[in-house]
């Protein structure tokens, strides 16, 4: 009985004839990460490249049969795919890509950040699959991408540890402003391009975007001690339109809200930003606003904004 | 005859009586039918009316026709406010009114966050009351502003000292851990002592003095202890005091925008009844004018 299964059943010959098929789809699979890569690195058309990065995102290039000593690692086609994204869209001098000379790994730099943040992706090992962005000094991962189920998460905890806290002091606001909105403009694209559902979480500028904040049920205090240092800065914190909260109005038609946004049953504070541009995030009100920016990282356990909780639970 | 004649003017006071009565509510029915809110008041304390608005010397003769409203007061107050509260709008732009039942009014003071319960709005007598606790510290946020304070400026410092002397008790624990440990190096050496008999006395009131300072900085480590607690309390306590300051802050910023300063409101306020007739007498009679 020959069967082609069990290769203690094959004659010599159809070893040799087995042994030569694995080879051949080692090298196949070589041949198409090759292509892939081009694709990746060449391509002009936006379609392609996300196509390229898709594939490539859980690429496997070793085979029983063939091995590749130089790899650089799945998270690495991420960064490429970033800033080929950016590039696309006429913002590739935004971000620098970096290579190491000795080993195959990648980094990349925000241009007008420059050496205060490193950035690169990390695998999440789970089988949710996906990679964080994340700033290699600090490990504050800014934000996860799911090529293959098509999201995107900004992490409001990161976001106000790095630009918020961490780079306060040494980093202006206006650069901390420009340095964020690439990675806005990464995330639009993919929603506007491609459907991704991305939650910009607190860098969202859409007037009905309301911000979730940790405690659910936030103690009266809270809001108390903005009214009080409000009134310190010359704003006035008024009774809500809703009757169930506060509201804030501050420069150039920016106005603030915050109020439990359920009227019955489990409260939900939320945080709202409205300007009649769309244009301003809670994120830019925190830049802006040294009182608030205080008020919310002095109370930040119960005010910061919640994250998907599937996510960075 | 004389018994027919008595009977017949009976009959005539009490349909007299009755007459004016229903000349009264139709008087007043009237009144409603042309929005004359002017003519509902004086119906409603034609006393009032005549010694404030008139400023008759004469005193009028109590009719006691205006009980026959008494229990409808709720639906005339409901109808009255309309135009009270828009007149009010103009004097008082701070003042903010909700109607919790049918005819009765709160007043709440401003519109910012937590604004004051301030006290009711009496339509049918064109009055405010005040809350008199509420309106106390407003009067005294005024009176202690020559000095530059605000109400609660004193407590605020008061608390804060306490906090601070709290957070040199905790500051303090090293320098106390090091006494602790040298008050007992002394105790050891005082019980060790040779104890001669006329020595005896001294002995142990060196070792009294000992406990007793041991016993004082055992009580500050126990305050030390719970000061973190004390503190947190204390600012929530501050919060509280700061937020009612700057209520009142706000409060009299909208009193000086609309009046210049306190004396000028409660006179405004005294003179309302008059004012606010006054102003209708106007209107009436440039409706009537229009009309004809």
């Amino acid at each position: 009985m020959i069967n082609e299964n069990d290769p203690s059943t094959l004659t010599t010959s159809g070893r040799l004839l087995n042994y030569n098929e694995a080879i051949k789809t080692g090298l196949e699979t070589g041949l198409t990460f090759t292509k892939l890569m081009d694709q990746l690195i060449r391509t002009t058309d936006p379609d392609e490249l996300v196509s390229a990065a898709t594939q490539l995102a859980d690429f496997q290039l070793d085979s029983d049969y063939v091995t590749f000593p130089h790899q650089y690692s799945n998270a690495d086609y991420y960064l490429l795919f970033m800033s080929r994204m950016l590039e696309l869209h006429d913002q590739g001098n935004q971000i620098i890509l970096q290579s190491r000379d000795h080993r195959e790994e990648l980094t990349q730099q925000l241009t007008s950040l420059g050496d205060r943040g490193t950035f690169n992706f990390r695998v999440e090992p789970s089988a949710n699959g996906g990679v964080f962005y994340r700033e290699r000094a600090t490990g504050q991962s800014l934000f996860y991408l799911n090529l293959e189920r098509k999201m995107l998460r900004f992490n409001s905890h990161a976001l106000t540890q790095l630009f918020v806290i961490d780079l306060h002091e040494t980093v202006p606001a206006e650069t901390v402003k420009t340095s964020v909105q690439v990675l806005i403009d990464f995330a639009r694209y993919l929603k506007e391009d491609y459907g991704y559902s991305v939650d910009f979480n607190l860098l969202d500028a859409a007037n009905r975007q309301n911000y979730a904040v940790r405690a659910a049920d936030l103690p009266a205090g809270i809001v108390d001690r903005l009214f009080v240092v409000a009134a310190q800065n010359d704003y006035m914190l008024t009774n809500g339109v809703n009757g169930n909260g506060a509201e804030i109005i501050l420069d150039e038609g920016v106005v603030v809200d915050i109020f439990n946004n359920q009227l019955s049953g489990q409260p939900e504070w939320v945080l709202t930003v409205h300007d009649d541009d769309q244009k301003i995030s809670w994120f830019d009100v925190l830049l802006k606003y040294p009182f608030m920016r205080d008020w919310y990282l002095e109370n930040l356990t119960e005010l910061e904004i919640k994250s998907d909780p599937l996510i960075f639970g | 005859m004389e018994n027919q004649e008595q009977q017949a003017s009976a009959a005539d006071i009490l349909t007299q009586a009755i007459a004016n009565k229903l000349d009264y509510l139709s008087t007043m029915q009237a009144a409603v039918q042309h929005g004359d809110d002017r003519k509902i008041y004086e119906l409603l304390d034609q006393v009032r009316y005549y010694q404030e608005v008139k400023k008759t010397r004469t005193k009028r003769a109590v009719n006691h026709l205006a009980e026959l409203v008494d229990n409808i007061h709720p639906q005339i107050s409901h109808y009255l406010s309309d135009n009270l509260i828009d007149y009010l709008g103009h004097i008082y732009p701070f003042f903010y009114y909700e109607e919790y039942t049918t005819g009765l009014f709160h007043i709440y003071f401003g519109n910012w966050w937590d604004r004051r319960l301030f006290g009711d709005l009496d339509v049918v007598n064109v009055r405010f009351d005040f809350d008199k606790t509420e309106y106390q510290k407003l009067r005294d946020s005024f009176a202690l502003e020559s000095q530059s304070q605000r109400l609660n400026t004193a407590k605020i410092e008061a608390v804060s000292a306490e906090s601070e002397r709290l957070q040199q008790l905790v500051d303090a624990q090293d320098d106390r851990d090091k006494q602790k440990a040298e008050l007992r190096d002394q105790l050891k050496e005082n019980s060790g002592k040779s104890s001669m008999p006329w020595e005896s006395g001294k002995v142990k009131e060196e070792r009294q003095a000992i406990i007793d300072q041991l016993t004082k900085l055992a009580d500050e480590d126990e305050k030390a202890l719970n000061a973190h607690k004390s503190i947190k309390a204390n600012d929530d306590r501050i919060l509280v005091l700061s937020k009612e300051d700057t209520i009142l802050n706000y409060e009299k910023q909208s009193i000086r925008d609309a009046f210049d300063d306190f004396e000028h409101f409660e006179a405004h306020n005294a003179s309302l009844y008059a004012d606010y007739l006054n102003s209708l007498l106007g209107k009436s009679e440039g409706e009537v004018t229009v009309d004809d």
